[in-house]
């Protein structure tokens, strides 16, 4: 399948798979590839297939489309084509790889942009697009509504139900412990609960805690189920509606 | 008997082999348990001056927190963490709105900004803070895992799927960051808590360590130094060896047994005796 990735300074922003509909490029918002530059037109040009050729066609722009580097009307596009629009390259791209190709990449030692640069509010904005587009879980996405829980099956603690709310979750006897774990011989971290963006990790502490029997080996992400066992205590980690 | 977690730092801060002025700033208060790390930027060495005065700006402001509950708190809470990140996250926001500042009433500073990454231990609860792709390492177990997440282009192109890891490596935009201290009026600051246990490391440092030394290198300096101060000059040192392209810092925390730092003090108090 055919796609066009919009490009910036060499740094792709956005890809839009090429299907039956044609694919319309423009500032306007209802555009498939938006581009908020004055230099381009609210409807600027627009990518179909016709006949089994994919075609751009400028729109009446003001400031016209570039078919590597030749101003436009019409034309048919092929595989590695750019079509430059305002100062956006949209590349043609009908291999598909599982990544983007980078152009110009290089069997030579690359050259590093020496500067150091921060994104204005602008581009960060279109990285986010991006972001979305790809299926990505944006920061504005609501709450999860499953609350991820321990009940304890066995041994000595504060509480027999504990909310795991927050980074991170000890489970020992020191202070800062949410699971408090009784017991004169009792580390201050037994173990410990991180809480990574895909979920939640258990981590050894001064003992290693197994999951359904099996002791951890470094950081395990928990399952809804799992039976975690830290010394003689026992919990069973679920989320709760 | 419960061993008392002690916690020994080392740090280097050096030029490199190409720049021509260091922009990278340090500062480690070992009373208070609080280290920060800064990569400044912004051409004509105001990059020292933001770095400078964003890690000073933290430190100061954890100092009076400790010391007076009433320090307002800046900046959004996460409730995800402990009252003493948030309190970090705080400061670096504080650090943000003075380096913005002091850059909009000078114009020839305009732009710049810093990378800022900051560890406070309390116990054995670690609470970090960062803005940047300055990094947070921890060393456990012979695992070397990164704690923050870059706040760059590339690698917020990886993390999306849209570049791979060794993409990423190779790309030219890797200075491109998505958030800097100080660039613009409000920054959003990544909080992050660990609990430390007794042999963990954790390794705070500018981009350009780690540009030039792997991880698996990073490690085995670590873990054969006899000290945390040996391991942040071996760090420093490889790094020149490999190229030097950009200033190079690092602090070294070593979560140490008390009893055996009062052995080394020992040590040392005999070899200046003798």
């Amino acid at each position: 399948m055919s796609r066009l990735v919009l490009k910036f300074e060499s740094a792709a922003l956005k890809e839009v798979p090429l299907g039956t509909r044609p694919v319309t490029i423009g500032r306007a918002p209802d555009n498939d590839i938006q581009i908020d530059n004055l230099s381009v037109s609210n409807y600027h040009a627009r990518v179909y297939l016709e006949a089994g050729s994919l075609v751009v066609e400028d729109l009446n722009s003001l400031n016209g489309s570039f078919l590597n580097d030749i101003r436009v009307e019409r034309a048919m596009i092929k595989d590695g084509d750019s079509i430059l629009i305002g100062k956006h390259e949209i590349q043609v791209d009908q291999q598909h790889d599982a990544a983007l190709p980078l152009d110009n990449l290089r069997k030579a030692p690359v050259p590093r942009v020496n500067e150091t640069m921060v994104l204005d509010t602008h581009q960060r904005r279109m990285l986010l697009d991006a972001a979305v587009a790809a299926g990505e879980r944006s920061q504005l996405s609501p709450e999860r509504l499953r609350v991820p829980t321990l009940i304890v099956m066995r041994g000595r603690t504060d509480e027999k139900e504990y909310r795991i709310a927050g980074k991170l979750t000890v489970i020992g006897s020191s202070k800062m412990a949410t699971v408090r774990l009784r017991g004169w011989l009792t580390p201050d971290v037994a173990a410990q609960i991180n809480k990574h963006e895909d979920g939640y990790y258990l981590g050894r502490g001064d003992r290693i805690p197994k999951i359904n029997g099996v002791g951890i080996n470094g950081l395990t992400k928990l399952k809804d189920g799992d039976v975690i066992d830290v010394g003689r205590v026992r919990l069973n980690f679920l989320f709760r509606d | 008997m419960r061993p008392i977690l002690h916690i020994e730092a080392g740090a280097r801060s050096e030029l490199g082999r190409v720049r021509k002025n260091n922009e990278d700033y340090y500062l480690i208060d070992s009373a208070l348990q609080l280290y920060v790390l800064s990569d400044g930027m912004g051409g004509e060495a105001h990059g020292e001056v933001a770095s400078q005065l964003a890690v000073q700006t933290v430190l100061t402001h954890c100092k009076q927190a400790e010391n007076s509950r009433a320090t307002p708190i800046f900046g959004d809470s996460s409730p995800d963490v402990s009252e003493r990140t948030n309190r970090l996250a705080s400061a670096i926001h504080l650090a943000n709105r003075k380096v913005f500042e002091t850059a909009a009433t000078n114009a020839a500073q305009k732009g710049m900004g810093t990378t800022i990454v900051a560890a406070w231990i309390d116990a054995q609860r670690l609470s970090l803070a960062h803005v940047g792709d300055s990094r947070a390492y921890l060393l456990r177990a012979g695992s070397m895992d990164q704690l923050t997440a870059d706040h760059s282009l590339v690698a917020e192109k990886v993390r999306v799927g849209i570049l791979t890891p060794q993409e990423a490596d190779a790309s030219e935009m890797q200075s491109v960051l998505t958030r800097a201290v100080g660039t613009n009026s409000t920054v959003d600051v990544d909080t992050d808590e660990q609990a430390l246990l007794l042999g963990d490391f954790v390794l705070l440092c500018s981009d350009g360590l780690t540009r030039m030394v792997t991880d698996p290198e990073i490690a085995s300096i670590l873990l054969t130094s006899s000290s945390a101060q040996e391991s942040a000059d071996r760090l420093v040192d490889l790094a020149n060896e490999n190229g030097g392209v950009d200033n190079i810092s690092v602090i070294v925390l070593r979560v140490a047994e008390k009893s055996e730092s009062v052995f080394e003090r020992l040590k040392i108090w005999k070899r200046y005796s003798a």
